[in-house]
């Protein structure tokens, strides 16, 4: 009962952590080496599943390139299918793209006329710049709410906020950030309504910090608001749940004060599920920064997505839908690492 | 004639429309040990939790607690310390074991909080964890069970309460440890002078360690006086059937069966 | 009988069944002519309650229509990704061994790629339309209802009538699919409302980007249009939103009620 009922997700976790290493790399290091080697067979499918579905568009990579670069003729275009592989079977290609990757070249991007790694490159960080103040913020702020209403379940505060979360939930990110965009640039004017900075502003150093970071606010606003709300739920849940424990009297019978119930072991221990699902969110949060990113004309890597597949550049997809893959399995890894670290339960190394 | 610690006046308990508890009165003399037996929702365990002052919000009671040596009402942790059946369940497991038992010391001693951790490996220690000092950071699942209702009861002990409220300490845990645990309660008890109401339905334990002994059927006090006057000369049918229920070996076969006929009861 | 949520979300989601259905009477004709003059503000004539967008067609007609095509999307593409979910989940489940790993690698994978993205890769090989929405959909969002469905199959193996099914002599996948998938399918059918609800906001962000079936209204093709002319005239992109946000709470409100894992008891 007990165990079920403080330990989140997944018991093979435990596995994992408990295996003694046997390099010499520091225990954190080869844990990190270890786990990366074991998403490998997932890496793969996401690279053999993604190849297959886009293999199946009509048209190929050198339609697309003809129709936007215009004048070819036809014995231009076969060379340039014979150039690309495109004369070859998929398995043929796919065994070329694969020992590319190996080498770490992903392609050719036939919108941008850039090789596809530089492009993502160029437009990941401030993707991950959103997504991590965005996670930051809405963790936060979240489990605080949530700490909140779950200090005292079915109470007036619990049923407020328990009802507005519910209602935030709700709330499309792209249209809040519409929203937010008529409020707070176009009506009031305090902020500016796209892009990442002022465009030829000559800022430098500390004012361009906060031109970036005044530039930031909507999306972040609007990426974070749905998880704000999922971890305040996620927390009252919990917390709610822990209330009913044989702990709680316990610590009552110790003549603990509430707020040190409520503080130090009500909450420390709902907090732990809701760090798992941290990781868990990190492929949604990317998925949302793509319309985000969309309406607030930010150039990073969501609205390459959109690009790539408005612009029907396969290569570039592709090399999106891999980098994604591999974020979240990042992503998740350092969760795990964190996790280790708050749940006594769990050692890394050990 | 010795104090009176805790009067126990026409206690009345209910939860809803069914009546865990009616009309229980007893005594319990400073530096008495208190055993409160009975089957398994009999009451025995609302008896102690209302005592504590633990009954969950829903529960109606009516009668009186009293506890005349004291000028306030006695608060938990301080003036009374309550053991739990299930040691897993009454330690947080993701705090060190050292800062459980020093928050408790915090609370109630104001100390600091280093003098509460000093308290602490001293507390670790009287109950008997090998090694205190080294084991104060470690968390309750590095512990075994017995390990962990002793921890449970140097928590329960760190505000020096008088009263020591334990609800069947030691059912969860195995025969040798419940040995161990009950010759440390004894120990304890008899050392700091602290008054002992336990509550347990191992009659054998009962007539060893306690000096008084009260009997709950159905919510009821059937029957309530010193140790050797209840299990000696038992005067009501209940008591009698649950002696009878525990038998030696050397218990003739065919009287080893005691049917108790709940009619006699009433 | 539902709590005051539950009804709630029942009343809000009959409202927009109910507007679905009767659209075509209450707006009848094509959504997407032009019937009036354009950026005609809400509640200033008769004929368009709602106004009229940048070209003259009529708000209130394309949030109607839109409703059509929302729940048409959400509710296919929900129940292909339970039934597909359940499906993997119980023979990844029940068959064990290597299957299992294969299987759950691959759900592993599907949930590694961002689920708005693989829709909007699928879409981009489909080409938009209902049919291949609700693929695109529901390709990313089956792995939850196979990771859910998986758990209980492993729980429900082992259990007895699943051993009589056997000593009966039925084929594994007949055991798996007649005995095992029905017992299993509880607690998958308590994801339907949050899936419904993914489903929802997949559909309005890939329309709003542009991937939507370009033959029929859709919130998200709506919002998009009013974007354009966002300073002028920003209720043509909060209409259709609010629209979305009732929509998606209704459906949260309903699962709530219906699932009753959450009680508000002490």
């Amino acid at each position: 009962m007990q165990t079920r009922l403080f330990f989140p997700g997944n018991p093979s976790r435990l596995n994992t952590y408990s295996r003694q290493p046997e390099s010499s790399l520091p225990p954190l290091v080869s844990f990190f080496l270890r786990r990366l080697l074991a998403t490998l067979p997932v890496l793969f499918v996401v690279l053999a599943g993604s190849f297959l579905l886009l293999e199946a568009a009509s048209g190929d990579a050198v339609d697309s390139y003809v129709a936007r670069s215009g004048s070819m003729d036809a014995e231009q275009i076969a060379q340039l299918r014979q150039e690309w592989g495109l004369d070859q079977g998929p398995a043929y290609r796919f065994k070329a793209y694969a020992s590319a990757l190996a080498r770490g070249d992903l392609g050719w991007s036939t919108a941008f006329e850039r090789p596809v790694a530089s492009v993502i490159l160029e437009r990941l960080p401030v993707t991950l710049m959103l997504m991590g103040v965005a996670t930051a913020l809405a963790f936060f702020i979240g489990s605080l709410l949530g700490v909140v209403a779950g200090a005292n379940p079915g109470s007036f505060r619990d049923r407020f906020l328990s009802i507005g979360s519910l209602a935030l939930y709700a709330v499309p990110g792209f249209w809040l950030g519409l929203v937010l965009i008529v409020i707070f640039a176009v009506d009031l004017r305090w902020l500016p309504i796209g892009g990442i900075e002022s465009v030829a502003s000559g800022k430098t150093g500390l004012a361009r910090i906060a031109d970036i970071g005044a530039h930031l606010i909507l999306p972040v606003a609007s990426l974070a608001m749905v998880y704000l709300a999922l971890y305040l739920r996620l927390m009252r849940d919990r917390m709610s749940e822990i209330w009913r424990d044989p702990l709680v009297n316990a610590l009552k019978a110790r003549g603990l004060s509430r707020g040190r119930i409520i503080w130090r072991h009500v909450a420390r221990n709902a907090v732990l599920p809701v760090i798992t699902m941290l990781g868990l969110q990190a492929a949604a949060m990317l998925g949302g920064s793509v319309v985000v990113e969309s309406v607030f004309a930010i150039p990073g890597f969501g609205r390459l997505a959109a690009e790539a597949v408005a612009r029907r550049d396969t290569p570039l997809l592709l090399g999106v839908i891999l980098c994604s893959a591999i974020t979240v399995v990042i992503v998740n890894l350092l969760v795990d690492l964190a996790y280790g670290k708050l749940d006594p339960r769990v050692r890394v190394g050990r | 004639m010795t104090e009176t610690y805790l009067h126990v006046r026409n206690l009345c308990v209910s939860y809803g429309d069914t009546a865990a508890l009616h009309d229980v009165s007893l005594d319990l003399a400073k530096g008495g040990r208190l055993a409160v037996i009975g089957e398994s929702g009999s009451g025995k365990s609302t008896l102690a939790m209302a005592i504590a002052g633990l009954l969950p919000r829903s529960a109606r009671t009516g009668g009186a607690i009293e506890f005349p040596g004291f000028s306030h009402v006695p608060k938990l942790g301080k003036d009374i310390g309550v053991l739990f059946q299930d040691p897993s369940g009454s330690l947080d497991p993701v705090m060190k074991v050292g800062d459980q038992i020093a928050e408790v010391v915090m609370t109630h001693l104001g100390t600091g909080w280093i003098s509460a951790r000093v308290r602490a490996v001293e507390l670790l220690d009287r109950v008997r964890i090998p090694k205190a000092l080294s084991r104060l950071n470690s968390y309750p699942h590095e512990f075994s069970g017995g390990q962990k209702q002793r921890i449970a009861l140097a928590a329960a002990l760190a505000g020096n309460p008088s009263l020591l409220i334990a609800d069947e300490p030691t059912s969860a845990l195995d025969t040798v440890v419940q040995r161990h645990i009950v010759n440390l309660l004894d120990e304890l008890v008899r050392d700091s002078g602290l008054t002992l109401l336990f509550v347990t339905h191992d009659i054998a334990l009962a007539s060893e360690r306690a000096d008084q002994i009260a009997v709950l059927y159905k919510g009821k006090l059937v029957e309530a006086g010193s140790a050797a006057k209840v299990l000696g000369r038992p005067e009501h049918p209940y008591t009698k059937a649950l002696i009878g229920t525990h038998i030696g070996l050397d218990t003739p076969r065919r009287k080893r069966l005691t049917e108790i006929d709940a009619s006699e009861l009433q | 009988m539902l709590n005051w949520e539950g009804r709630a979300g029942a009343v809000v989601l009959a409202a927009l069944i109910l507007m679905a259905l009767l659209a075509p009477w209450i707006a009848p004709g094509d959504p997407l002519a032009i019937t009036g003059e354009p950026m005609l503000r809400p509640f200033a004539s008769g004929a368009h309650i709602l106004g009229t967008d940048r070209l003259g067609r009529d708000v209130f007609a394309g949030l109607l229509h839109g409703t059509r095509t929302t729940l048409l999307v959400a509710c296919f593409s929900a129940a292909a990704a339970l039934v597909v979910g359940s499906i993997v989940g119980t023979l990844a489940g029940y068959s064990g061994g290597l299957a299992d790993s294969v299987l759950m690698r691959i759900t592993e994978a599907f949930q590694t790629v961002p689920s708005f993205l693989l829709a909007l890769a699928a879409i981009s090989v489909t080409g938009p339309s209902v049919p291949t929405l609700i693929f695109a959909i529901s390709l990313g969002t089956w792995t939850q209802a196979a990771r859910v469905t998986r758990a209980e199959v492993l729980s429900l193996r082992e259990r007895d009538f699943v051993a009589a099914a056997r000593t009966l002599g039925m084929r594994p996948l007949e055991i798996a699919f007649r005995e095992v998938l029905p017992n299993a399918f509880g607690p998958t059918v308590s994801l339907a409302a949050i899936s419904v609800a993914t489903a929802i906001l997949i559909e309005a962000a890939l329309s709003f980007l542009g991937f939507g079936d370009p033959n029929r209204v859709t919130w998200g093709s709506m919002i998009a249009e009013g974007r354009t002319v966002l300073r002028a005239a920003p209720y043509l992109s909060i209409v259709p939103g609010i629209a979305l946000v009732v929509t998606v709470l209704g459906v949260h409100l309903l699962g709530r009620g219906l699932s009753r894992t959450e009680r508000l008891q002490p």
